[in-house]
């Protein structure tokens, strides 16, 4: 097929997808069929402005890469509390795209707040329809987890001494 | 049990009426083939030899009598062995899910569905098959020998004794040319598998391969195996041709001793030249039913051995009785004495060690403990779902071991951690343990099945109420439904405008006649309105010449195939080289059947300009282009000039339709119930946006006050009752579907609920609300064991029993506990709220 019709038939919403997640970490290095698969997958939501993305112990399903706007990361339960803000290009809740899990915090939308959403199910799916990337995936995240890790031990744990006795967490 | 019988049971216990009348037939059959060898004789010899016209007509009469008649019967002996065998494989199935449903739990843990899904699938077909040849192929084909040979030996013996003897020399040839062949095969499929092992190797490292430049060395190792392989296919193909040229020779030499023979004897005046004939063609007709004997002993040998080893699989005792044999099902006392009950695996793992407790009927208690401590596996024994291996567990003081299914369906209720929903609708699922106790084959009556109100009722307990609204809402009615819930509908419309209009304004897209509406379809927006003639339906639209002029006329025919043919392109581009999923569909225009078809364009839209395709190709394009919503699809564009096109058309299509066709299509007005839209369009005027989260749930909320008010509430929600959840319920969510499981035990109103971390999937508000419908209407009426998952949740609980490695290790209320300061102590006033 010619570039020119190529570039025709591609809805600029597709290709503007298969960018974004191209420069995912998690995806990143995954073949090309299997990628156009999860960017023709995704949908493009909008929350507005007050709007909770996802509560605290929500079970939602989806991955969220934040396209605009700004949202708060906080805790509601015991109390409110507010953690941190994150804005474009954050990628939120990839590891539900795994397996079911309660959110540990909630997502609030502090404007209104574009984002691209993968749920579980669809991933999953393209996950059956390619098994080869799936030990691809998840050394992705194995390393994305063990980079917070080695973070958090050096951020936290040093300053924190009742964190230390009850550390749970595997030496890497 | 099913899984001892031997193959022929079957055949034993099949139709004796059949077999016999099968026996009949092939004994006629037989001689209505040997029959016609006798007339070829006499044509020969008396109507021809002796030049007599009127013996000619009679004994080739006769012999088209034979024939007709013998193939007839062969028709009737197939119809008859396919009814047989088809009717075994039937019942073999019926019954041997029969027996695969009753075995034990521990079973389907060591084995795969998929291996149970082969087993009755594909590996019973062979030995159900069998069954219907087992009597018919053998006795058949054995008297056709017989009868042959014996018409051969009757015509000459010596010449009949003569032609048999290379028979032997095929029994012994053959097999072992066969076996040769096997043998080759086999190796051939070994490194065939080689092969592939090594391209695939070759392909995952093709960066070392190019960053080496070991182009050689991979082609020698390659070549090495090809060069392998070449040898064994040559030899294999060798010997399966010699088994080809052998069986043919053979089948010749016998036309050649008979004609050396037989010639030199009919020449010398002491054989016939009809009973020549005869002989020849007897000799021909031998080789068949030979041969269908050799592939029945195949057949007979293979079945058996799947036979065998599929029944093997399954050879399993259930665990519990189905239903008590002597006497109704005990309504059972919901008090549960559990004394040192244990349960092991296997000798070293106990799962459970001494358990002992008491619960008198309309207490409850919580199970609470790290995963791994055995609070599911308790309640899995007294479910009944395990059989524990030590110790009592009674129910209203009788062993839990020694109920049948049917008392422990009566009178408990389960469930489930990870609940199963069947395909089939919400009412279905919901009625689901109700039909299963109420049974009206056992002569239960159907009349005590809970009525729409109870299933109402409860799920407004789980909350699963405004989902089942919603479905209703998302329904499509009939006209069978009537005017006066449309009346209705229309009178909302007018209410939600001036009440929600503005509020909810940006979660709706209304219908305008100004603007492109981006959550409706091309189709939508053109015509504005719905077709009430079948040509005019959105389906039909792309094959209605009328509008194909209306669509050339309007210069738009050219950009909506363009359209068409970006959304097939694209569509093929993702999904073209795999099997897609119904899900993959939600972003295209293309239904999940038609892709197969669909997958034949895109070399045709290549070679030609869209406008120099066939009409059957065009209609195909403009009918995804027609189906294309902007706003949800994501395989294709609507250009702003294309919007604007479409407006400007929709003024037009409204004038000339009505006067062209009236009556085709009601265009969308605020005074006119919209037919092919769901219940929902029609009160919103418009539709809800699917790019914005929670807009379903805002709408349908502000409706419900409307609906009440209306007096249609209950009336969308029996409507939405008939939602078809899909295979494994996975049209709903992980939520919904728990919801859906305590609503279903909740119907049942059990004596004893055991719940087996039953709301672990639930949001925060529905686990309170689920915990207060406990409290408020289930503590004292039933005895209930729950399995925690929050510490939270557990104190209102008359018991609470902390467990620890199989054991209780502690047990008392909630507040007496704490002050114990013991194990619940700890996990209250621990880091972790989650257990």
């Amino acid at each position: 097929m010619s570039s020119s019709t190529e570039s025709k038939q591609t809805s600029r919403e597709f290709k503007d997808n298969l960018q974004l997640l191209m420069h995912l970490p998690m995806l990143s290095g995954l073949p090309l069929e299997p990628l156009k698969l999860l960017a023709y997958l995704c949908r493009r939501q909008i929350f507005r402005a007050g709007q909770f993305i996802f509560h605290q112990e929500d079970l939602d399903p989806n991955a969220y890469l934040i396209l605009s706007g700004r949202a708060l990361l906080m805790l509601e339960d015991p109390r409110e509390l507010d953690l941190v803000e994150m804005g474009e290009m954050t990628f939120v809740g990839g590891l539900s795209l795994f397996c079911e899990m309660k959110r540990i915090y909630a997502l609030k939308a502090l404007t209104d707040v574009a984002t691209l959403t993968l749920s579980r199910e669809k991933f999953q799916k393209t996950l059956e329809q390619y098994p080869n990337i799936g030990p691809r995936i998840f050394e992705a995240t194995a390393r994305t987890i063990i980079r917070w890790e080695t973070h958090f031990v050096r951020e936290h744990l040093s300053q924190c001494s009742e964190c230390r006795n009850r550390m749970q967490i595997p030496p890497t | 049990m099913i899984t001892k019988r031997p193959l022929f049971y079957w055949v034993k216990t099949s139709s004796w009426k059949l077999q016999i009348l099968l026996l009949i037939l092939i004994a006629v059959g037989v001689a209505a083939r040997v029959f016609p060898l006798e007339m070829q004789k006499r044509i020969v010899n008396q109507a021809i030899g002796l030049g007599r016209v009127n013996l000619l007509f009679l004994y080739c009469g006769l012999y088209l009598a034979a024939v007709l008649l013998a193939s007839g019967i062969k028709f009737i002996i197939n119809v008859i062995q396919t009814y047989l065998g088809q009717q075994t494989l039937a019942r073999l199935r019926k019954e041997l899910y029969e027996h695969i449903l009753t075995l034990p739990m521990g079973f389907y843990r060591r084995t795969s569905s998929g291996m149970v899904v082969s087993s009755l699938v594909t590996e019973v077909v062979s030995a159900g098959e069998m069954v219907g040849q087992a009597v018919a192929v053998p006795v058949n084909n054995i008297l056709t020998l017989l009868a042959f040979t014996g018409y051969m030996f009757y015509l000459n013996p010596l010449l009949a004794a003569l032609s048999l003897t290379i028979y032997p020399l095929i029994l012994f040839a053959v097999p072992m040319l066969q076996r040769r062949a096997n043998i080759e095969n086999k190796k051939r499929v070994d490194a065939t598998r080689n092969l592939s092992s090594k391209i695939g190797e070759t392909v995952s490292g093709i960066h070392e391969v190019h960053g080496n430049g070991s182009f050689h060395i991979e082609n020698k190792r390659f070549g090495e195996l090809v060069e392998s392989l070449y040898r064994i296919r040559v030899r294999w193909n060798v010997y399966r041709f010699g088994i080809k040229v052998l069986n043919n020779l053979f089948q010749n030499m016998g036309p050649f001793i008979l004609f050396i023979v037989g010639g030199y004897l009919a020449i010398s005046g002491r054989f016939d030249l009809g009973a020549l004939v005869a002989f020849l063609s007897a000799y021909e007709k031998l080789y068949d039913p030979w041969k269908e004997l050799m592939d029945y002993y195949q057949t007979y040998q293979d079945a058996s051995v799947s036979y065998r080893r599929l029944m093997e699989y399954f050879d399993e005792q259930p665990e519990f009785a189905l239903a008590p044999p002597d006497r109704p099902p005990y309504q059972l006392a919901a008090s549960v004495q559990v004394r040192d009950l244990s349960f092991s695996v296997s000798p070293r793992v106990h799962l459970l060690q001494k358990v002992s407790f008491d619960l008198e009927p309309g207490q409850s208690m919580a199970l609470i403990g790290f995963s791994g401590s055995g609070k599911s596996t308790l309640v899995h024994c007294i479910g009944q779902l395990y059989r524990y291996t030590g110790g009592s567990i009674q129910i209203g003081g009788h062993e839990v071991q020694e109920l049948t299914k049917k008392d422990m369906a009566r009178n408990v209720g389960i469930v489930a951690q990870t609940p199963y929903i069947f395909d089939g609708t919400i009412r279905e699922n919901l009625l689901y343990s109700c039909e299963a106790i109420y049974n009206p084959e056992d002569g239960d009556e159907p009349s005590r099945l809970p009525q729409l109100d109870d299933m109402i009722e409860v799920i407004q307990q789980v909350g699963l109420f405004v989902d089942v609204l919603r479905f209703g809402l998302n329904t499509v009615i009939g006209r069978e439904e009537g005017e006066e819930l449309q009346e209705k509908i229309i009178r909302m419309r007018y209410r939600f405008q001036s009440e929600f209009g503005e509020v909810l304004g940006e979660d709706i897209e209304f219908f305008d006649i100004k603007k492109y509406m981006l959550y409706s379809s091309v189709s939508a927006n053109l015509t504005f309105g719905t077709a009430l003639q079948e040509v005019f339906a959105p389906e039909n639209l792309a094959d209605n010449e009328y509008f194909l002029w209306f669509l050339d006329k309007a210069e738009l025919m050219e950009p909506l195939l363009e359209l068409g043919r970006d959304a097939t392109l694209q569509t093929m581009d993702i999904l073209g080289n795999i099997e897609p999923d119904a899900l993959f569909f939600e972003q295209s225009p293309m239904e999940p059947d038609e892709f197969e078809e669909y997958k034949a364009l895109p070399p045709r839209l290549a070679a030609s300009d869209v406008a120099d395709l066939s009409n059957a190709d065009k209609a195909m394009l403009l009918r995804l282009a027609l189906r294309f919503v902007a706003g949800t699809h994501i395989t294709g564009e609507v250009p702003p000039e294309l919007q604007e096109a479409l407006i400007r058309a929709r003024n037009q299509f409204r004038d000339r339709i009505q006067t062209d066709h009236p009556g085709a299509f009601s265009f969308y007005r605020m005074s006119v119930y919209l037919p092919v839209l769901p219940i929902l369009d029609n009160i919103l005027f418009g539709k809800t946006r699917t790019d914005l989260p929670g807009a379903q749930e805002r709408v349908a909320q502000s409706l419900v006050h409307l609906l009440i008010e209306e007096d249609l509430l209950e009336r969308i929600v029996e409507i939405g009752m008939d939602f078809r959840v899909g295979p494994k319920g996975d049209r709903l969510s992980g939520g919904q579907r728990q919801k859906l499981a305590i609503a279903r035990t909740f119907l049942k109103r059990p004596r004893l609920l055991l719940l087996d971390e039953a709301t672990s999937a639930l949001d925060n508000a529905s686990q309170k609300r689920i915990q207060n419908v406990l409290e408020k209407q289930w503590k004292g009426r039933s005895t209930i064991i729950a399995v925690a998952h929050r510490l939270d949740t557990v104190k209102d609980y008359d018991k609470i029993a902390v467990m620890k490695a199989g054991r209780i290790v502690e047990m008392g209320a909630f507040n007496e506990l704490l002050q114990r300061k013991g194990v619940l102590y700890e996990l209250v006033h621990g880091v972790k709220a989650d257990i």
